[in-house]
């Protein structure tokens, strides 16, 4: 099957800082993907290559047959960056909702700006979604008003009234409160469960032990090991894993 | 007795003592009272109803709309990564803020008509062949007036405009980003209706201060308030009854325009979510 994101010896440099030291990764369609590492490791900064947020230095892009290097000209480049931006679909650790808005119209904003629906259809898209993460009765609320999990929700619902072929979360759960990280995890399952192509950033081990298909375990900019969940979790082969995985499953 | 009662007693007690002290120096109260309204709002002459306050107030309200627009662009001149564009928005700024506002008023009244002299001395025909070119030089008083107005505001207000759509988080901009928005919407849809929340009331204080301000104008003789009031005093040998009235009137403008933008800022806290 073809890879639906394929990345392709990735370099980033902030200033002296060499972050991603050519990573390459193949990711298959309907495929959930969980990278996990320390902090400082990169992870964000790989994520946020993806969809340019960051701009890799080296090394290739390509997500759904639209490839990006940096050697392409900036009139192309532009345009293919934002044809992946068009493919992606992400969610932060800090939610990042639009605190003006309320729920209904910051779903709707890029479906308005960006995909240039008529409002009714951009209305029942963005119903939709907030029914699938359950908050369509919160609908007229403002982000402010909300908890934070429900903001999770809706800045999920958000990414995915685009219909993007891959979701990326970066940490979706960290800055939560314990007892609401239960129904943003529960959203991601159902998400996976439907077959959605997943990259996510986490430390919920549980999430990455239940959901992913493979498991990625990165370290100073590189991926050390990847394998299937049961390979990274129960057998790690790299003492680095092994050492990270000590200290997180325990805790 | 309530501070409020007590507040009011001080307040007449100071208006009595100024009473006093401007009947001690024989100030001519039928002078003012015949007087006030041909100098705040031209009465007597219907043709005239577009000076004293009137003018002030039309000229502030210009000026702080030309200074908006100046310190929007001033704001994303500082924010640029571009070079031309963040040199120019930090070069106005300093030289604005570094320079009094009555030199500025001078310069462009006296400057201006003279790039026009020199421009038509070293090509002759210039101002037949650019007429408008030539007539933006050679402004009159008043549009003049404005433009010192909104130029020198305009580089105060930059600071607040930057800090406004500062205020908006990072985080948001990449939200916007990653949904596929270019760098327009996301500054018109996201950063700047929040922004505005943010410089509404700075942008009310910078209104009233430049009603104040604006009597600079006068010095290139705008006929706003304080240019009438001077006007008739002279002529009358009644100066301090005219700048009197003007004082007042200045006075009066700027508590009605504080209870105004006190709703203003009542009304936005209230729709703060
Ligand atoms: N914009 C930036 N400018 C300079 N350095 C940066 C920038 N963004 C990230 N870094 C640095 O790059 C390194 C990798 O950061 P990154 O955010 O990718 O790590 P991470 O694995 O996501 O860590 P965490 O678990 O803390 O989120 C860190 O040392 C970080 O300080
Ligand atoms: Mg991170």
């Amino acid at each position: 099957m073809d890879a639906i994101v394929r990345l392709t010896d990735l370099h980033k440099r902030f200033d002296a800082l060499h972050v991603l030291k050519g990573v390459s990764l193949a990711v298959q369609p309907r495929e959930v993907i969980c990278l996990i590492g320390r902090s400082g490791s990169g992870k964000s900064t790989l994520l946020r290559s993806i969809n340019f947020l960051e701009e890799p230095d080296a090394g290739a892009v390509e997500v759904d047959g639209i490839v990006v290097t940096p050697e392409l000209d900036t009139r192309t480049r532009r345009q293919r960056i934002r044809e992946i931006r068009l493919r992606t679909g992400m969610v932060f650790q800090e939610f990042n909702l639009f605190p003006h808005k309320s729920v209904i119209d910051n779903v709707i904003e890029a479906l308005l700006v960006v995909k240039r629906l008529p409002k009714p259809q951009a209305l029942e898209i963005a119903e939709n979604f907030l029914r699938k993460v359950g908050l369509i009765d919160k609908r007229d609320e403002y982000p402010s008003r909300l908890s934070g999990g429900q903001k999770q929700r809706v800045a999920i619902a958000r990414a995915l009234a685009m219909e993007p072929k891959v979701m990326l979360f970066d940490e979706p759960t960290s800055a939560l409160d314990p007892e609401l990280i239960g129904e943003v995890i529960k959203v991601m399952e159902d998400l996976a469960n439907d077959g959605m192509t997943m990259l996510v950033v986490t430390h919920e081990m549980s999430f990455a032990r239940d959901a992913a298909d493979r498991v990625i375990f990165m370290e100073d900019g590189i991926f050390v090991e990847e394998g299937t969940p049961d390979e990274i979790f129960t057998a790690p082969r790299d003492p680095r894993t092994q050492q990270f995985l000590q200290r997180h499953i325990r805790g | 007795m309530s501070f409020r009662y007590q507040l009011a007693l001080v307040w007449a007690a100071i208006f009595a003592c100024i009473i006093a002290f401007l009947s001690l120096i024989r100030l001519d109260l039928g002078f003012i009272g015949e007087w006030w309204g041909f100098i705040v709002y031209g009465a007597g002459n219907p043709d005239a109803w577009t000076v004293g306050i009137v003018a002030t107030l039309y000229i502030s309200l210009a000026s702080i709309l030309l200074a908006i627009l100046l310190a929007f662009l001033g704001a994303l001149g500082r924010l640029s990564k571009h070079p031309i564009a963040y040199g120019v928005a930090t070069f106005y700024v300093s030289l604005v803020r570094g320079t009094p506002l009555l030199i500025q008023i001078f310069i462009l009244f006296f400057g201006l008509p003279q790039i026009n002299q020199q421009l038509n001395r070293v090509f002759p025909g210039f101002e037949q062949q650019f007429p408008f070119i030539s007539s933006l030089l050679v402004l009159p008083a008043l549009p003049t007036g404005i433009l010192a107005l909104g130029i020198n505001y305009g580089a105060y207000m930059t600071e607040v405009f930057r800090a406004g759509i500062q205020s908006v988080g990072r985080g948001q901009i990449e939200a916007a980003t990653a949904l596929g928005m270019t760098p327009g919407q996301t500054l018109w849809r996201i950063v700047l209706p929040q922004a505005v929340r943010v410089v509404i009331p700075p942008i009310g204080n910078d209104f009233i201060a430049m009603t104040k301000d604006s009597a600079l104008v006068s010095v290139i003789g705008v006929q706003e308030l304080l240019w009438r009031s001077q006007k008739v005093g002279v002529q009358n040998f009644r100066s301090m009854e005219t700048l009197l009235i003007a004082a007042a009137f200045y006075w009066i403008m700027t508590i009605v325009l504080q209870a105004v933008q006190s709703q203003i800022e009542k009304r936005l806290a209230r729709s703060d979510r």
